[in-house]
């Protein structure tokens, strides 16, 4: 289904985030492709099917195959960082942090679009994902990169009510339904 | 012996890529500039046409998808010439459908600046390296006589290489900040 009639489908109850999402993926303060890879890459943290497929299809128009490629990349090598490096920050015994991690994650350096980008990416699923560690860390890396607090906080914006939206598609059992693009 | 951090050597040799008929499809040069931004496992044996051989160059062979989904080219070698490695591949039964080039070092050239001409018998020593893209020696493995290596210690190692941890989450509270490329 296309984003923009699914989302004609959100009851009165969740018009609030509706209206959030429409206003904020209008904003400027982020480039096109931090923009959009931050919906995708946080559409997949919010673990709803037919409203990430929508979003990927919607996305598709605004995002090259490689920024899209890279977006969901974050997403999922986040989906494992947020759960090993919060068991080390959660665990008081500090002897966890010295061990080695022995777990795959090249795409952090391969993924072929702007470091920045897809550290901002990171930050996003982090703090959908609820890691403090990874949401302070990558939020240092992109401020040292040059961003503002300002930029970081419309992304974080965008994945809350992204995370919201899954929320009520869950609520009113949107599933796989038509392919999400023309 | 050339050993972790040194650069793999310059080299130039014919390497023998299938059992076709036609040499022009069955050899190849292949230089140290092939393959280029992918990670290299190389290794050598003695002699073909011995008993411990085939049996590791076939298991470096049923693994060679898992070694090519981790960016790596499996590269076989000893210093018998195209010619052999060609009537060895297309006569022994496991070594038919081998995926990966066998370099022929006749010359000596390529062993000799590894160093791993063995003094007693003056061929190859049994011996595997890993080389990173950027053609550093990352892992040294040789195994005396008739000691058959084990390609999932090769896997395995080549897998602890590409693990790093490149995340920023593993920032520790008072270590100077992470300086990310």
């Amino acid at each position: 289904m296309l984003l923009a009639d699914l989302l004609e489908t959100v009851p009165a109850y969740g018009r609030d985030l509706k209206l959030n999402f429409s206003t904020l993926t209008q904003q400027t303060e982020l480039t096109k492709q931090q923009l959009w890879g931050t919906v995708v890459a946080s559409a997949i943290a919010s673990r709803n099917y037919g409203f990430t497929q929508a979003i990927l299809g919607e996305a598709a128009n605004h995002l090259s195959v490689e920024a899209m490629e890279a977006a969901k990349g974050a997403a999922a090598i986040m989906g494992m960082n947020n759960v090993y490096y919060r068991f080390q920050h959660l665990a008081s015994n500090e002897k966890y942090r010295t061990l080695p991690a022995r777990l795959r994650m090249n795409i952090i350096r391969s993924h072929g679009v702007d470091q920045l980008d897809f550290e901002l990416w990171c930050v996003a699923v982090s703090a959908i994902n609820g890691c403090a560690a990874c949401v302070d860390s990558h939020e240092k890396v992109v401020r040292e990169k040059g961003l503002s607090e300002e930029a970081i906080l419309a992304a974080v914006r965008l994945a809350a009510v992204v995370h919201g939206l899954a929320a009520v598609f869950d609520a009113e059992g949107v599933r796989a339904t038509q392919p999400a693009s023309a | 012996m050339l050993g972790i951090g040194e650069k793999f050597p310059s080299f130039s040799v014919t390497a023998t890529v299938s059992i076709e008929k036609d040499p022009k499809k069955a050899f190849k040069t292949i230089t140290d500039k092939e393959y280029a931004r992918k990670w290299k496992v190389y290794f050598f044996w003695p002699k073909d046409f011995t008993f411990v051989c085939p049996t590791e160059i076939a298991g470096f062979g049923k693994m060679n998808k898992q070694f090519q989904e981790r960016d790596a080219q499996i590269l076989g070698g000893s210093t018998d010439s195209e010619w052999v490695h060609h009537a060895w591949r297309t006569h022994h039964p496991d070594l038919k459908d081998l995926p990966f080039p066998m370099l022929a070092d006749v010359k000596h050239d390529l062993c000799g600046q590894l160093g791993i001409i063995d003094p007693q018998g003056g061929v190859a020593q049994r011996a595997t390296f890993i080389v990173d893209p950027d053609g550093v020696i990352r892992f040294v493995y040789v195994t005396d006589g008739s000691v058959g290596r084990s390609p999932e210690e090769v896997l395995r190692v080549l897998d602890a290489l590409q693990s790093d941890e490149l995340c920023p989450c593993n920032w520790h509270k008072g270590e100077p900040t992470l300086k990310i490329a």
